[in-house]
């Protein structure tokens, strides 16, 4: 049991991990299995703040700035008006003669302007009109009115701790684009995102057998779900499906979608928790992969190749323009899945899948990231650590395309990993507990995990992808060329099996190509 | 009175000079005079001399890394204003040095194939070419005289700058290459002090793109900042 409770206290960096052991078996009986609300107003979240492992910490970064518009991108000075300041002592007429000079008239003065403006004839071009003026003598300089941009720093207090984002350039990324927008969706499909508050009552009266342990009955169980307080209000989320449950409700049983929907979406700049990169666009939650209370519950459905594929259909069909699939299995092929995939990007969406977790056990082929060097528009993802080496558990091969922040516990310990908001596992992971503390779970609590994986590296290519779709580049496949182009190549020369073309750079990739440079 | 007397002698004297010069200098011409009645009379040619000449110009230019400009500027061609000096010989050689300017604001793209998208991120490029020319003006010939066609060759330092915004450092250019060209054209006499021409020049600037991989000419695997141009050049002075 103390063991139990010690993998407990690691169990954020083994989220991803675990996910890879939910395989996939067929099913041949749908279970007779009960999930109805209980009641839609029951819960509100439970922050229970910072989790890091063997040494909970909290940081206070107090943001900058807190700018969140973005700058039209063609008003780099104003039109109509230049700035100009007269040398002391010259004259009103003579300030009058310089004004007349470019055509111009005086504007009214300003408070603490210890300058004048000279408003224009909008046709003329401001930075030629201020060089005639700053070449008169009685000038003693003039410039067109350039307009200030914000330096892009959320607000949020653990922002501080989200190294991976840095790793991006993910702050000059921000000025460029600032979270997205509303127009673009992505959808998570993994193990549900926490995203609404409810209440939904189970019903188990016999002992379920999982894994080699025995649970016992819970009978009839009220269990409280509530919306991640950082990811965003209510209407952020669009078109949920659970495939597991087969309902519309796709709520999280396990924190890996809540966790990955985090690092692609979180609330951000919000003063709350931490960042995400895409934190404008609506979420669409689908539920694909089922997890220990799903089994325990008897869900109709498993996370199985046929699940995952009509998931993947269903997004494309409902309008997600990138699609997150931080999840994978070992095994033989996936031709379903691949249908389907094949599919969503025919359909012009995105798609983000994780290069599997297993190098270290025998680094096999991941079935659904190995169709990545097939399909233009879909990017298979690799991890990597703070120190931007591969991570340990990062599955390398011919498949791998790209990199980002997965984490590494083993070079970098906590700190290296990703942080995000999920469930606080100390209520949902009961069956950690043994069979004195196994209970029913509480999906209303949250905390800040640290966790790793290629899910958490792939999540950061898809908010990367939302970005770059609402900068104009819609098509997948030039979402692909675009972050395979500005990547930051790694390891040996070139693409390589361990990095692919290398780290993604989300300012390199926003800010396009120029003429020379 | 003697002065008076003077002066009359005296003009008769030039007069028969002139008289005897113009035979000897003008035979046949003395000769005509003899056979009515006369054709047209040929004005003399002007005495060659070297003549130094100013000259604004504009020319439109299709840039020889037209898929580039094309993505970024929205068009393949620029115009370019210019003017300079140009002297020109009495050997009907001339040599000018010409400085010109093309300025256009566009933005940066991502390509993609033939697929090019916008980013809506302000890319402002500039090339500023001084070109020193020389070459040779043909004589005119006949009732053409007042058409006089010309080529030339010549070496230029073209001052290219790119900026956009959210750059840092580093990520503007700002950079002079030098470029070869060669031109043709005609020039027409409008009047003694005033001529158009029209000529076309074609500029090679090697290797000044292409090499950055963050930009549009390297994925269309164009390197040369030259291009073709038709120019209109007025030119004051003879």
């Amino acid at each position: 049991m103390s063991i139990r409770r010690r993998a407990r206290a690691h169990s954020a960096a083994l989220i991803a991990v675990a996910l890879w052991f939910a395989t996939v078996a067929a099913q041949d009986v749908l279970p007779q299995a009960e999930r109805r609300s209980a009641s839609p107003l029951a819960t509100r979240a439970i922050d229970g703040g910072l989790r890091s492992g063997a040494s909970p910490m909290r940081a206070v970064h107090k943001a900058t700035d807190l700018h969140t518009r973005r700058m039209p991108a063609n008003a780099r000075y104003l039109r109509g008006s230049v700035i100009v300041k007269f040398r002391d002592g010259t004259s009103a007429a003579r300030r009058a003669d310089l004004v007349s000079l470019v055509a111009g008239r005086s504007m009214p003065s300003l408070p603490y302007a210890a300058f004048d403006l000279v408003a224009l004839d909008p046709a003329d071009d401001p930075e030629a009109v201020a060089s005639r003026l700053a070449a008169q003598p009685d000038v003693a300089y003039a410039q067109a009115r350039y307009r200030a941009r914000p330096l892009y720093r959320p607000n949020d207090p653990l922002y501080g701790l989200q190294w991976n984002f840095a790793s991006l350039e993910m702050e000059r990324a921000w000025d460029i684009n600032p979270g997205s927008s509303p127009s673009v969706t992505v959808a998570v499909v993994d193990s549900g995102v926490a995203y609404v508050n409810t209440s939904l009552r189970f019903v188990q009266f016999n002992a379920r057998s999982i894994e080699g342990s025995v649970f016992p009955a819970l009978g009839t169980v009220d269990i409280p779900f509530a919306a991640a307080p950082d990811l965003g209000a209510a209407d952020r989320f669009v078109s949920p499906y659970d495939f597991i449950w087969d309902d519309p409700q796709p709520l999280d049983m396990h924190g890996h979608g809540t966790h990955v929907a985090g690092t692609i979406g979180q609330a951000t700049n919000n003063s709350l928790g931490v960042a995400g990169i895409a934190f404008n666009v609506k979420l669409m939650p689908i539920k694909v992969i089922d997890g220990f209370w799903d089994e325990y519950f008897e869900s109709p459905f498993f996370g199985t190749d046929d699940t995952v594929a009509r998931g993947v259909r269903y997004a494309a069909d409902n309008g997600a323009k990138v699609i997150n699939l931080s999840i994978g299995r070992e095994g033989p092929p996936a031709p379903v899945v691949r249908s389907a995939l094949e599919y969503a990007v025919s359909r012009g969406a995105f798609i983000a899948v994780a290069g599997g977790n297993e190098f270290l056990d025998g680094n096999p082929t991941p079935r659904f990231a190995e169709f990545a060097q097939q399909i233009s528009g879909m990017v298979s993802v690799g991890a990597v650590g703070p120190d931007r080496q591969r991570a340990a558990y990062s599955n390398t091969g011919p498949y791998l395309e790209l990199v980002a922040p997965g984490g590494d516990f083993t070079r970098n310990g906590v700190s290296g990993l990703i942080l995000q908001q999920t469930y606080d596992f100390d209520f949902t992971d009961t069956f950690l507990n043994g069979t004195g503390g196994f209970r029913p779970p509480r999906f209303d609590v949250f905390a800040y995990l640290y966790a790793e994986g290629t899910s958490m590296a792939t999540a950061h290519v898809s908010g990367l992808a939302a970005l770059l779709y609402q900068q104009g580049i819609t098509k997948p496949s030039a979402i692909e060329a675009v972050m395979k182009r500005s990547a930051t190549d790694l390891g040996p020369e070139g693409r390589d099996d361990q990095y692919g073309h290398g780290l993604i750079n989300a300012r390199a990739a926003l800010r396009g190509l120029g003429i020379a440079r | 009175m003697s002065a008076h007397v003077f002066c009359r002698r005296a003009t008769s004297r030039l007069t028969l000079i002139t008289a005897v010069a113009c035979a000897v200098a003008f035979p046949t011409t003395a000769a005509a005079q003899q056979k009515p009645p006369a054709a047209v009379r040929p004005v003399p040619a002007p005495r060659a001399q070297t003549s130094i000449r100013g000259f604004g110009d504009i020319s439109v230019t299709r840039f020889a890394a037209a898929d580039t400009f094309e993505a970024t500027l929205g068009s393949s061609t620029g115009v370019f204003f210019g003017g300079g000096v140009e002297v020109v010989l009495p050997q009907r050689f001339f040599f000018n040095v010409r400085l010109s300017r093309f300025q256009k604001t566009g933005e940066r793209v991502f390509v993609d194939g033939d697929d090019v998208f916008p980013l809506g991120i302000d890319l402002k490029v500039g090339i500023t070419p001084v070109e020193v020319t020389g070459g040779y003006r043909f004589q005119p010939r006949g009732r053409t005289r007042n058409v006089i066609p010309f080529v030339g060759g010549g070496i230029g330092w073209h001052k290219y700058s790119e900026t956009s915004d959210f750059a840092q450092a580093g990520d503007n250019v700002e950079e002079t290459f030098t470029g070869y060209h060669a031109l043709g054209g005609v020039e027409f006499r409008m009047s003694r002090w005033f001529g158009v021409s029209g000529e076309a020049q074609w500029t090679t600037i090697g290797d000044a793109l292409g090499s950055e991989v963050s930009s549009a000419s390297e994925v269309s695997g164009e390197s040369n900042l030259g291009g073709l141009g038709l120019r209109v050049r007025f030119v004051i002075g003879r």
